[in-house]
């Protein structure tokens, strides 16, 4: 039988499944620790609707307060506006209780620092070894603070982030008609709000009770998009619009409701970027090659760097990039907004490069470079997976290589990513070609070297 | 510099200590989650706290714990325990946790549990909940199961109504009343029954201060000599009352402004309510006064005296039906009664007081000196010998002319003296208390010290 996931502490914080193996007791220590390495000072709390939340969000704050923090309770609110508002409020750090697209029964802690970014990798192996050696700062009556409660300044502030890149006049006079699943999840509450007030849209809007469980598999992709994009072709909308729970991540679906590509998004918003910010692009290594074709039509450069949000940051930062993202997730960083994964930038990108251009959403994604992509995953044995890595390098070896997360071979007209999972032992690959034949072909190459 | 002493009690009581310097998170989210697995699944728990700052933090642990164990939570806020006892009942909730270090100082947090009707823990369902902290079996529960929060910032009125059924409270308006509410949760509902009732009592340290309490919050006549009883003749008051900072105890000073010892409380309440309680029995323990007795037995009354500390007389409790047992209490103001099904409360306890006065109206002084006077004195010595049973068997063969009582230490009582011998449960020291009537009990107690000393 499979090994079983159901607790991971480690270098991104803690996630489990509520219950037996992430417990109230683990989510205090780690509040504890939190506060201890951020010092005394405000933390932000937040968290997306899952039924566990609040009885994490509570205990998380028992550790805040042993710590001698003060608390503000920001209440359900996506975790992008947790780290916009932790950095503009100069708090020493954030919490978000949201176990992102995982399935109900899972919970998590995301940690921001005081710039509400993902703890870095140094942060994060600092706080971890100050969690297991459980040496924590103990505060005395006198020291310790109590919980504010703060429900509407983040919403505000990331709304209005948002829509200083955007031309609200010019999207407000198109009058879109707009579908949204919000999956019940943190967008329930602000997005309807920030599509028909802020941006003029006539909104249908479906799953956006934060009171109800997820009506759907929370990470959204194609096969779990049919109720909006029945939704998008019975109320003739112009685009669809989903979130993941804890809104950071977007799909979009066009005009004939047809849901797009991840990676077909993350091209299109790195093309209403490019149009109007100076600066590179930073994406992961599964990302489509169609980015690189955009980024030389407007000759910036690709930055290319390991998968995972923070790992995208990092180097954003580094080169400062006007845009940034990892296409198999979803995720559209726009560093002018703030450094983290938003779907409500990706929302307002997409209704102000459709009134820009007067094109649909399909028309859109029409004219992007056409890519063939597929990805599977094989089991390892444990210990075989240097010798199965270095069979594929030797079996490829005209490709051009990239080791800086497992193994991308690179040739002119395709390419094939295959690095191990980081909670199973699983290979992950993506393959990507100009023609179907190619990527098949590629796909099954490789597929038949792993086994 | 040596590390700070660390104060952290774990015991039948609950859990007790200094925030940050012993008790920490960790013990107040596996407290709470023992006791979310203790008590019976599929009813809230309610909760409240006092206004100590760390009160914050031990919340936010207790309403975790009992979430994760199912349970869901009612949180009445800043609440007096014994305003929480009564909610529990109304809300036929399965139990309820007071956040409460009592009359220990601000830097001390306690949590403190309830059982089904309001009423504390037996030692045997104490010992449960001890083995469930201790083996950490919780029983949490799974995603869709976790409890709820919700709260209830309107407990006061529904206890004051309780507390009316009992005591005529308009009558009670014609007496001039101080109370000092040393900066805790008995402010909350003095000020609300001012309101309700059109009481004028004056509050002094009525602010809520989770971080410095006026004075040191245990009832004691030092305390009510330094501020209450001083204030009693410039504002023309008839009775002065001083609680604790969870309001489950009371002080009292005299009009003349004279701090009244605390072991006075409970007679007091007993002259008062025993004729209105069908029982007739009087539970306290064995070191309080004597005066008890002399107060009980022209009612039809009798004492039973049990080992000192709350336990013993909870358990004592419980070896009798609820019509036989008219009140209990202690020497240190905390008294409980029949009509409230045995909940320790300092304001129905004054309550009782005032309607002693208005009843006979007479001033409390008076009321005082008609009755014997008894004269205490306490001393304590280092528990530095292991020869205490020793010590105990030859004062009890020394002292062979009294009747010896062995249930706690030693008690020896004659007709008109009495001495108590223990070892305290709280602290590594040897209590020796004296009690005589009409003089004080010098001769008595200088030989007993001199017996101790010679042992010790």
């Amino acid at each position: 039988m499979a090994r079983q996931h159901l607790l991971k502490i480690g270098v991104s914080g803690i996630r489990g499944v509520v219950g037996e193996f992430l417990t109230p007791g683990l989510a205090c220590a780690f509040g504890q620790a939190f506060g201890t390495y951020v010092g005394r000072g405000v933390v932000l709390v937040g968290r997306d609707t899952r039924r566990t939340g609040p009885m994490l969000q509570h205990a998380v704050q028992c550790g805040l307060l042993a710590a001698g923090c003060e608390v503000v309770d920001l209440g359900v609110l996506p975790t992008p506006s947790i780290q916009m508002y932790t950095a503009a409020t100069r708090a020493r750090g954030g919490i978000a209780l949201t176990a992102s697209h995982n399935p109900s029964e899972y919970n998590a802690l995301k940690l921001f620092n005081g710039q509400g970014l993902f703890f870095n990798h140094y942060e994060r192996g600092e706080l971890i070894d100050l969690y297991h050696q459980s040496e924590f700062y103990e505060a005395r009556n006198e020291e310790i603070r109590g919980v504010r409660r703060d429900y509407e300044s983040a919403q505000k502030l990331h709304v209005r982030r948002v829509l200083r890149y955007v031309d609200t006049g010019l999207v407000r006079a198109r009058k879109f008609r707009v579908a949204l699943d919000s999956v019940n999840g943190a967008g329930s509450i602000m997005s309807p709000g920030f599509l028909s007030e802020s941006l003029g849209c006539d909104v249908a809007a479906i799953n956006v009770d934060p009171t109800q469980p997820f009506p759907r598999e929370a990470e959204p992709k194609p096969e779990t998009l049919g109720d909006i994009a029945a939704l998008v072709r019975e109320r003739g909308c112009d685009a669809g619009f989903a979130q993941d729970p804890d809104g950071d991540r977007l799909a979009v679906i066009d005009e004939n409701g047809r849901v797009l590509d991840n990676d077909d998004v993350l091209a299109l918003a790195v093309e209403a970027v490019l149009e109007k910010v100076p600066g590179d692009v930073v994406v992961n290594l599964t990302t489509s090659s169609c980015v690189d074709d955009i980024a030389e039509r407007f000759g910036r450069k690709v930055h290319r760097t390991p998968v995972g949000e923070a790992n995208v940051v990092d180097k954003i930062q580094a080169v400062n990039a006007a845009i940034g993202g990892e296409g198999s997730s979803g995720g559209i960083i726009f560093p002018a907004v703030h450094l983290c994964r938003d779907s409500y930038s990706g929302m307002a990108l997409f209704l102000h490069r459709m009134a820009s251009t007067g094109l649909t959403m399909s028309e859109l994604a029409g004219r992007l470079p056409r890519y063939y992509r597929g990805s599977g995953k094989v089991a390892y044995e444990h210990g075989r997976l240097g010798a199965l890595m270095l069979n594929l390098e030797a079996s490829f070896s005209d490709a051009r290589m990239d080791r800086s997360d497992g193994l991308k071979l690179i040739w002119p007209d395709r390419w094939i990513h295959v690095r191990a999972s980081n909670t199973e032992p699983l290979l992950r690959f993506s393959a990507e070609a100009k023609s179907e034949e190619a990527m098949e072909g590629l796909y099954r190459e490789v597929e038949s070297r792993l086994k | 510099m040596a590390a700070a002493r660390k104060a952290l009690r774990i015991s039948q009581v609950g859990l007790r200590g200094v925030v940050g310097r012993g008790l920490t998170a960790a013990h107040v989210i596996d407290f709470a989650s023992a006791f979310g697995t203790f008590v019976e699944p599929g009813r809230p728990v309610l909760i409240g706290r006092d206004p100590r700052a760390s009160g914050a933090m031990l919340r936010e642990g207790v309403v975790a714990g009992l979430m994760a164990c199912g349970h869901d939570v009612v949180d009445l806020g800043i609440a007096s325990s014994p305003v929480i006892q009564h909610a529990i009942r109304r809300y036929d909730a399965a139990g309820g946790i007071s956040i409460s270090a009592s009359h220990n100082t601000a830097e001390w947090n306690a949590l403190r549990f309830f059982g089904p009707k309001g009423t504390y823990l037996s030692t045997a369902e104490a010992n449960e909940l001890l083995d469930i902290y201790h083996l950490r079996k919780f029983a949490l529960k799974e995603w869709d199961a976790v409890g709820t929060l919700r709260a209830d910032d309107a407990a006061i009125d529904p206890y004051l109504d309780a507390l009316a059924a009992v005591f005529d409270l308009p009558s009670l308006r014609q007496l001039q009343v101080v109370v000092d509410c040393c900066n805790g949760t008995s402010s909350l509902i003095l000020k609300r029954m001012n309101e309700r009732f059109g009481f004028d009592f004056i509050l002094i340290n009525e602010r809520p201060d989770g971080r410095n309490f006026a004075h040191n919050p245990a009832i004691s006549s030092d305390t009510i000599a330094q501020q209450l009883a001083p204030l009693m003749k410039p504002l023309g008051a008839d009775v002065g009352f001083q609680f604790d900072v969870d309001s489950d105890r009371v002080g009292i000073a005299t009009r003349s402004g004279h701090a009244v010892s605390e072991e006075m409380v409970f007679p007091l309440i007993a002259d008062h309510m025993l004729p209105r309680s069908a029982g007739k029995l009087v539970i306290t323990n064995l070191s309080s006064t004597a005066l008890l007795e002399h107060v009980v037995q022209p009612h039809g009354g009798r004492v039973l005296r049990v080992p000192v500390g709350r336990q013993a007389t909870i358990d004592a409790l419980a070896h009798y039906r609820s019509d036989q047992v008219a009140l209990a209490g202690e020497g240190t103001g905390a008294v409980m009664m029949s009509q409230f099904e045995f909940i320790y409360d300092g304001i129905a306890s004054m309550l009782a007081i005032l309607s002693m006065l208005v009843e006979r109206g007479r001033p409390l002084d008076e009321i005082l000196a008609h009755y014997p006077r008894f004269y205490m004195k306490k001393a304590e010595a280092p528990l530095t010998s292991p020869r205490i049973p020793e010590l105990l068997t030859a004062l009890q063969q020394e002292y062979s002319d009294g009747v010896a009582n062995v249930q706690d230490g030693l008690r020896v009582d004659w007709p008109d003296h009495w001495f108590h011998v223990r070892v305290s449960q709280t602290e590594p020291i040897l209590r020796i208390i004296c009690e005589q009537r009409d003089h004080p009990p010098t001769n008595v107690f200088d030989n007993l010290m001199e017996r101790v000393r010679e042992m010790v």
